[in-house]
């Protein structure tokens, strides 16, 4: 039996991370970036690098919350679904005249919209019992569907005040939603790795039969993750609207499939228990330029879902070739 | 002692009590929805109508019957509407370039069992997630018709993502999409043979046993000595099999190769065999149980497309039917394990 073998037997914590994922990331997203900025020297002007901020703070903050359900093993893909009922509320709301509501108030409809559904979704999976992947499906075509019903037409907010929160800079140049991000980045990051809450969290998705018997229950933490997962899409949701102006039933088709890449490639395991919050903000930043990066490139716009797919198909076979040759363990 | 008591207490519950099976409580429903919207339209049971929705019908239940042995044996497959595509551009590409309408339907359908093959060999391979790898797949071989569907233009730069669709127009495929037998449309027969086909093999062939025995526990399959990989690879390319009969169902139906008529097919053809019965873990599920949640999904399309509800709305119900019947099946299994 060589080393490595006998490593994966017995799971060394410490070795696990030293070979962590995320130096391999880093490397890929420098290259990247080089490659790009010698092709087209336009990728690394101060307005291009604002535009891919603002682009990925939205996926980001999204990716973040259902970071946490994945690491419990379950799935949520009604994100996008969340993300459009959410903008739909905001901007009725704030384009009903007579009322007058005030924003805080619109703000926080618009967070209970992420904190309903979330709840709908942990409902169905813990409570009822329903496999998250088909009960988060159902809910996804669900509320796809009211959000469309409820959009005839666009709906334009003309409130600036609302316009500001997505739109706004710090110190001229870097965008408010950036800052956003790496606000909810830390306080997830912290939570995470240092709360009670953090720990049952991996050791649900490490083995969620053990972490029964130790009693650490389960279903409720479990619950609370997709409720995390609803309130961040639905953050995301404010921010969409708030960027664009105007609310509708169709944004974030196929946002679903975007994150779940950004959480593999990060290092999430789908099965659940391992990965860290880190490389998932470098995978946000790497699956965040590459659409500027293929555009720059003069890549025709229709190659896009090809590299999506592709970087999600080799993050997933250099992660079971990692498990197979012993660097991570399997849970 | 007390196993015995147990046991006869549980003898004579059974016995009392009157159990109806899944597939009893889909057909009750599937009668119900069915006549309900017979209640609300005389439209509903005209024969135009029905002779639409049997014809839509079989393009889901093509794919529908082809995921089911999979589905069963723990595996599953997302990639199927980009696959449906990509092999209605490639044959309405190929028609178009002047090949032989049989020839191109020919290269159409081995290019998605080889697509079927290269899913099945790669997560079987490297021990992948299905789920994810195939999502992956999906947006690549979506992203491949897109680029063959622009081939038809001089300059792919300036091809936005709609409006690309290739004509494929033949005679022979309108009279297969149109024609009917007793009044009965062909494709229906085609759907038919499928379904008895699948039975059959599911039922009382040697490689059915083994496919529930896979889905049911893969490590005592293992040690049984069925060879899972090559069974799963085999069930993953017959899949694909059945993806390019429904592209070539889809081509005559509606006369283009488009880069997204496999689209909208995800979530009723996932829903279907959901509904019928089938677990994500696999080894439970039937074709008639499939079959069933097939006719429930199209009826509850086709009528309410018929009462002129908006499509958006359809995809509400559709979504609420399926997490509605599957909550019932939870519940009912959790009882039936404290009974």
């Amino acid at each position: 039996m060589n080393r490595a073998k006998r490593e994966s037997i017995f799971i060394n914590f410490k070795n696990l991370n030293k070979r962590s994922i995320i130096p391999t990331l880093l490397i890929t997203y420098i290259i990247m970036i080089v490659t790009v900025s010698l092709i087209n020297p336009l990728f690394v002007s101060l307005e291009s690098i604002k535009s891919i901020l603002i682009y990925l703070a939205l996926t980001g903050i999204s990716s973040i919350g259902t970071t946490f359900v994945i690491l419990t093993g379950n799935f949520d893909i009604s994100i996008g679904s969340i993300l459009a009922i959410t903008s739909i509320v905001v901007a009725k709301l704030l384009t009903l005249e007579t009322l007058g509501i005030p924003i805080s108030v619109v703000i926080i409809a618009g967070l209970l919209v992420g904190l309903v559904i979330g709840s709908i979704n942990g409902f169905l999976v813990n409570v009822v019992g329903i496999n998250s992947l088909i009960a988060t499906l159902g809910t996804l075509a669900i509320f796809r569907g009211i959000a469309y019903v409820f959009s005839g037409e666009s709906l334009i907010v003309y409130d600036n005040t609302f316009r500001f929160i997505g739109r706004g800079y710090l110190f001229q140049h870097v965008p408010v939603t950036f800052i956003y991000l790496i606000v909810i980045f830390i306080f997830m990051y912290l939570i995470l790795k240092f709360t009670r809450f953090g720990r049952y969290v991996y050791s649900i998705g490490g083995k969620a039969f053990v972490a029964a018997l130790y009693g650490i229950k389960v279903k409720k933490i479990q619950f609370l993750t997709f409720i995390i997962s609803g309130v961040t899409a639905s953050i995301a949701g404010i921010l969409m609207t708030s960027q664009l102006g105007l609310g509708r039933g169709d944004f974030a088709i196929g946002w679903e499939f975007k994150i779940i890449t950004i959480c593999v490639l990060g290092g999430i395991s789908i099965s659940g228990g391992r990965g860290s919050l880190v490389g998932v903000l470098i995978s946000i930043f790497i699956l965040g330029s590459i659409i500027n990066m293929l555009t720059l490139a003069d890549v025709p716009i229709i190659w896009r879902d090809f590299f999506h797919g592709i970087i999600l198909i080799l993050a997933i076979v250099i992660d079971r070739i990692r498990v197979r040759r012993g660097e991570l363990s399997q849970f | 002692m007390k196993l015995t008591r147990i046991l006869n207490i549980d003898q004579r519950k059974v016995s009392n009590r009157v159990v109806l099976s899944d597939n009893i409580i889909l057909l009750i429903v599937f009668i119900g929805i069915f006549l309900l919207f017979s209640l609300l339209s005389n439209k509903f049971y005209s024969y135009m109508n029905l002779n639409i929705m049997l014809k839509h019908m079989v393009l889901m239940g093509i794919l529908a019957v082809g995921l089911t042995p999979l589905m069963i044996s723990g595996g599953i497959d997302l990639s199927f509407g980009s696959n449906l595509s990509l092999s209605t551009v490639i044959m309405a590409l190929l028609y178009d370039k002047g090949i032989n309408l049989w020839v191109s339907i020919f290269i159409g359908v081995l290019l998605t069992i080889l697509i079927g093959f290269i899913n099945g060999v790669f997560i079987e391979m490297f021990g992948i997630l299905p789920i994810l790898f195939t999502l992956g797949m999906m947006s690549v071989l979506l992203s491949v018709a897109l680029v063959m569907a622009s081939f038809q233009y001089a300059d792919i730069k300036m091809v936005t993502q709609t409006s690309q669709s290739i004509a494929i127009y033949s005679d022979e495929l309108y009279i297969f999409a149109n024609s009917s037998f007793l009044k009965i449309p062909i494709p229906v027969f085609i759907l038919v043979i499928l379904v008895i086909f699948f039975w059959i093999i599911l039922r009382f062939t040697r490689l059915g046993r083994r496919i529930f025995a896979i889905g049911g526990n893969i490590n005592i399959s293992k040690l049984f000595g069925i060879r899972v990989k090559k069974i799963r690879i085999l069930l993953y390319s017959i899949f694909g099999l059945l993806t390019g009969f429904a592209a070539i169902m889809s081509i005559s139906l509606t006369g283009i190769g488009y880069p997204y008529s496999g689209a909208h097919l995800l979530l009723p053809v996932i829903s279907a065999v959901v509904l019928g019965g089938i677990s994500l873990l696999g080894g439970k599920g039937s074709i008639f149980g499939t079959l069933l949640g097939l006719l429930i999904m199209s009826v509850i399309f086709n009528g309410l497309t018929i009462l002129n509800v908006h499509t958006f709305y359809i995809q509400t119900f559709q979504g609420l039917t399926m997490i509605i019947v599957v909550a019932t099946y939870e519940v009912r299994r959790r009882r039936s394990l404290n009974r």
